[in-house]
């Protein structure tokens, strides 16, 4: 069995479902992200693995147990919140120390613990800190290592960088990684952030709707998605359908609708000959540089097809200029 | 799990018990007992007849009205300049006159009749002035009759409807100013336009709560004039403490009234600030 | 907008000079054995001698802050215990505490004292004792601030997220409530205990309507002073003002270091 099994779960707030029928496994070690739109479930699954919301039907294993009800305090489970979560009364190591103190572990042990693992999230220097005196970035560092401290079984994550800069949470999310690697800890990373959760996960859970729509490693979910949603959710797809398709390229597809990453697509000023290719022809819209990237919006026999090249590389094209575009059929997701 | 839930219910126990002993039991009852006869302990409406028809108490709900509208009147329209000074200098002047207006808004009740009485009383300093300089529009002032009391209620009016009406003023933006001033509109066209139909929810909350101060109001008006003036409160207290038999429904009754009066003060001034609350908020 | 400002200031000193005459001229008065002229003279101050060597203004100080405390002190556990049943495990009965707790404001002191009065004066048991009723009504009267008080406190710490983190860290709920709640929203509690306290200490309305004269508090003392000399009236009336302004510097100074560390935390 795996270390952390959902079986067959369904949560209703009143007459509205949240959870549907959610059957998931996550294994022991790894850093697994719950991602998602808002309004999708994911922090209200995480929060029913953590028994602050009780289930309406269905099981929740950890471990090999049926923790289903179990009181909250007794699932070993550490809890990192979105923001202002710490105790604004208590300085850092306060608050790290307080989940020590319900276990009744003696004082100088505490000690110990306390300064290890405030080391380990770089926080050495702010411990006798009020949560007023740090940044957003050091208070959720401290909330990291107060989960972290009584060594849970899993520690969950709930959007917890949503509130910080842009720069210090990529920063925060290396570290966060490096931290659950360093200690082998099982954890389950909550965001509406499709880069974040990329970045930090070993596997995906995307839901959508109450329900899991695709589980997959980072790359997979990224290169073969398995629906429109997926698709409209990771990435930039253009996402075409039948109709669409066969105003822009002529061809019928195979089936139903089609979808292909803007950068694999090749762009000329000269018709295209490849084999086994959808090929179309247009003229350039709009040109944006995205970093690295510059993208052109293009509009093929009134259809908007997007192309990403790379910044430097490529020929540069104008508004109004006319284009030939082509992408592998194999390439293509049909869904 | 649910049923130790119900267990911290008992945690509500003293609570339900202190708010039904001394506030919603004595209420219910004093407004049964406005329907109880105090002579013949039967049911009746005899008390709102008595109410109605008998001249002080018909005076004592004209006066009632009349001073608390009058004093919510003035305190609002200083309110209005004060609070709109006190938005246009902003910073330190602001925070100081906000404090002093915390101060003073304590200053009601008894000391506020006594500080009265030493100043425009019978042999008070002013009116003693104003004798040795001739002034008689000013010797002659009676602070004991309604004009009277109507002044000091505006005095404890100003402070409480100032600080209710500062945070409102933040609500007008510096910009919309501005742009009204660009599209050619002078001061008064921008506030009569559109600073005051903005700021009227909060104008209009401040006064009815300015009206039921004025309304309730009783310490500072017995300390001046004792039972001698017919104001609601007076005749409500009067009807229960320093006679010798009580008279439940009387008092029960003119207490139902008083209440209804503020009812309906909250009534109207909610109905007028929702005809300008359209597109306001949201 | 040099002009603008000039006017604005000259409003707020009008206002205030108008707020202040009353305050000077009763602090003036209680220190001149003769102002009957512009200029005031005579200076003394027998009259604050006279006060404070009275016995009987003495005991009705200490009354009056003896009678403060108790109804405090039952109000706020009340509502605490209230507020953090209904606030935890049944958030729908949040809105008709509020609604007891708002019900005051309306009524206000006449109405409740003879309600009071009218039901238990006939009462034998200790119900019927005036300084039960007083108490009684000293609770119900300062229930809007202590509610509110401890209301926003608690909406200003985040309390949901904070109980679920401790209640993740091994702590049950009530040990989270007064180990991590109530040391948060104490400044909040102080607050809200001297509002109430100033509200006690202005009292007349209440003490006169259900003790009439047997429970003298310093209110009373100075009404008796009123009728009698104008002086000592005066004299009672600055140690009263500035017991209160006393209480609500106190209150302001805690209110803005609250407001202060509130944007320190965002």
């Amino acid at each position: 069995m795996a270390y952390i099994r959902f079986e067959n779960l369904n949560k209703s707030f009143g007459e509205k479902a949240v959870l549907k029928d959610i059957n998931l496994d996550i294994e022991q070690g790894q850093l697994v992200t719950l991602l998602g739109p808002s309004g999708c479930g994911k922090s209200t699954l995480l929060r029913c693995l953590a028994g602050l919301e009780t289930v309406t039907s269905g099981k929740v294993y950890l471990d090999g147990t049926d923790i289903t009800d179990v009181n909250p305090r007794d699932r070993g489970i550490g809890m990192v919140f979105q923001q202002y979560s710490l105790f604004p009364n208590m300085t850092a190591a306060q608050n790290v120390a307080f989940g020590l103190k319900m276990k009744k572990v003696p004082s100088n042990e505490i000690d110990t613990k306390v300064n290890n693992i405030l080391d380990v999230v770089g926080l050495s220097a702010q411990k006798a800190q009020y949560p007023s005196q740090m940044s957003g970035g050091q208070q959720q560092r401290a909330a990291l290592a107060r989960a972290l401290v009584t060594e849970p079984k899993v520690l969950l994550l709930d959007e917890p960088l949503s509130a910080i800069d842009a720069l210090l949470r990529h920063n925060l999310q290396v570290e966060i990684r490096r931290i659950q690697q360093e200690l082998g800890i099982t954890a389950i990373f909550v965001t509406h952030d499709q880069e974040e959760a990329m970045v930090m996960s070993d596997v995906i859970h995307l839901m959508y709707n109450g329900g899991i729509e695709q589980s997959a490693r980072p790359i997979d979910l990224y290169t073969q998605p398995k629906s429109t949603f997926v698709a409209s959710f990771i990435g930039h797809y253009n996402l075409l359908s039948a109709e669409d398709m066969q105003k822009a390229t002529g061809e019928k597809p195979e089936s139903g609708n089609v979808a292909f990453r803007p950068e694999i697509i090749s762009i000329s000023r000269t018709p295209i000959e490849k084999e086994n290719c959808f090929t179309m022809h247009g003229t350039v819209n709009v040109s944006l540089p995205h970093g690295n990237i510059l993208r052109y919006a293009t509009v093929c026999n009134g259809v908007q097809i997007d192309v990403d090249v790379l910044f430097g590389e490529n020929e540069v094209f104008d508004r109004g200029d006319e284009v030939y575009l082509a992408v592998s059929k194999s390439e293509c997701v049909y869904l | 799990m649910t049923k130790r839930k119900y267990v911290y219910l008992l945690a509500l126990v003293p609570f339900i018990v202190i708010a039904l002993m001394y506030e919603l039991v004595p209420i219910v009852r004093i407004i049964l007992n406005s329907f109880v006869s105090d002579d013949s302990g039967l049911i009746t409406m005899a008390n709102y007849q008595t109410v109605f028809t008998k001249l002080l108490y018909r005076k004592a709900i004209f006066n009632s009205i009349k001073i608390s509208l009058l004093s919510a009147a003035a305190g609002i329209i200083i309110a209005f300049l004060g609070a709109r000074a006190a938005h246009n200098s902003g910073g330190k002047v602001r925070s100081v006159f906000m404090t002093i207006l915390n101060m003073v808004s304590n200053f009601a009740g008894v000391p506020l009749a006594s500080a009265y009485m030493i100043l425009l009383g019978n042999s008070g300093v002013m009116i003693q002035m104003a004798r040795q300089f001739g002034w008689d529009a000013l010797a002659n002032f009676n602070l004991y009759s309604t004009n009277g009391i109507s002044l000091v209620y505006v005095y404890f009016q100003i402070p409480l409807s100032t600080l209710l009406m500062i945070p409102a003023f933040e609500g007008i933006r510096k910009e919309w100013q501005e742009a009204s001033t660009l599209l050619g509109a002078n001061n008064t066209t921008f506030w009569g336009r559109v600073g005051i139909p903005v700021l009227m929810p909060s104008i209009m909350g401040t006064f009815s709560v300015l009206f039921a101060n004025a309304l309730a109001a009783y310490a500072t008006v017995y300390a001046l004039m004792m039972d001698s003036i017919a104001l609601l409160p007076v005749q409500i207290a009067g009807c229960f403490v320093g006679e010798v038999k009580i008279r439940n429904g009387l008092g029960g009754a003119l207490s139902v009234v008083m209440m209804l009066v503020m009812v309906i003060m909250i009534f109207v001034t909610n109905a007028i600030s929702h005809r300008f609350e359209k597109g306001v908020r949201k | 907008m040099k002009k603008h400002s000039a006017g604005s200031t000259a409003i707020i000193l009008l206002i205030l000079i108008y707020l202040l005459i009353p305050l000077v001229v009763s602090a003036i008065y209680s220190l001149f054995s003769n102002w009957t002229g512009i200029v005031p003279r005579g200076f003394t101050i027998e009259k604050y001698v006279e006060i404070f060597s009275d016995p009987l203004f003495r005991a009705a100080l200490a009354r009056t802050i003896l009678i403060c405390i108790i109804p405090i002190v039952i109000t706020i556990v009340v509502v605490l215990l209230a507020l953090f049943v209904t606030a935890i495990y049944f958030p729908r009965l949040e809105k008709y505490v509020q609604i007891i707790c708002m019900i005051p404001y309306t009524i206000q002191g006449v109405i409740l004292s003879i309600s009071i009065l009218s039901l238990y004066v006939s009462n034998k048991t200790i119900l019927g004792n005036r300084l039960i009723m007083l108490i009684g009504a000293y609770c119900i009267i300062i229930l809007p601030y202590i509610y509110q008080g401890i209301r926003n406190g608690m909406r200003a710490v985040n309390m949901p997220v904070l109980l679920e983190a401790a209640e993740m860290l091994g702590a049950s709920k009530l040990y989270a409530f007064f180990r991590v709640i109530v040391p948060n929203i104490l400044s909040a509690i102080i607050v809200s205990s001297l509002l109430a306290v100033g509200i006690i200490f202005g009292d007349y309305v209440l003490v006169r309507n259900l003790d009439g004269s047997a429970f003298q508090n310093i209110q009373i003392y100075l009404y008796q002073a009123m009728k009698s000399d104008g002086m000592k009236a005066s004299a009672v009336f600055v140690v009263i003002m500035a017991v209160t302004f006393a209480i609500s510097a106190v209150v302001l100074y805690l209110q803005s270091r609250q407001n202060k560390s509130a944007k320190g935390a965002k």
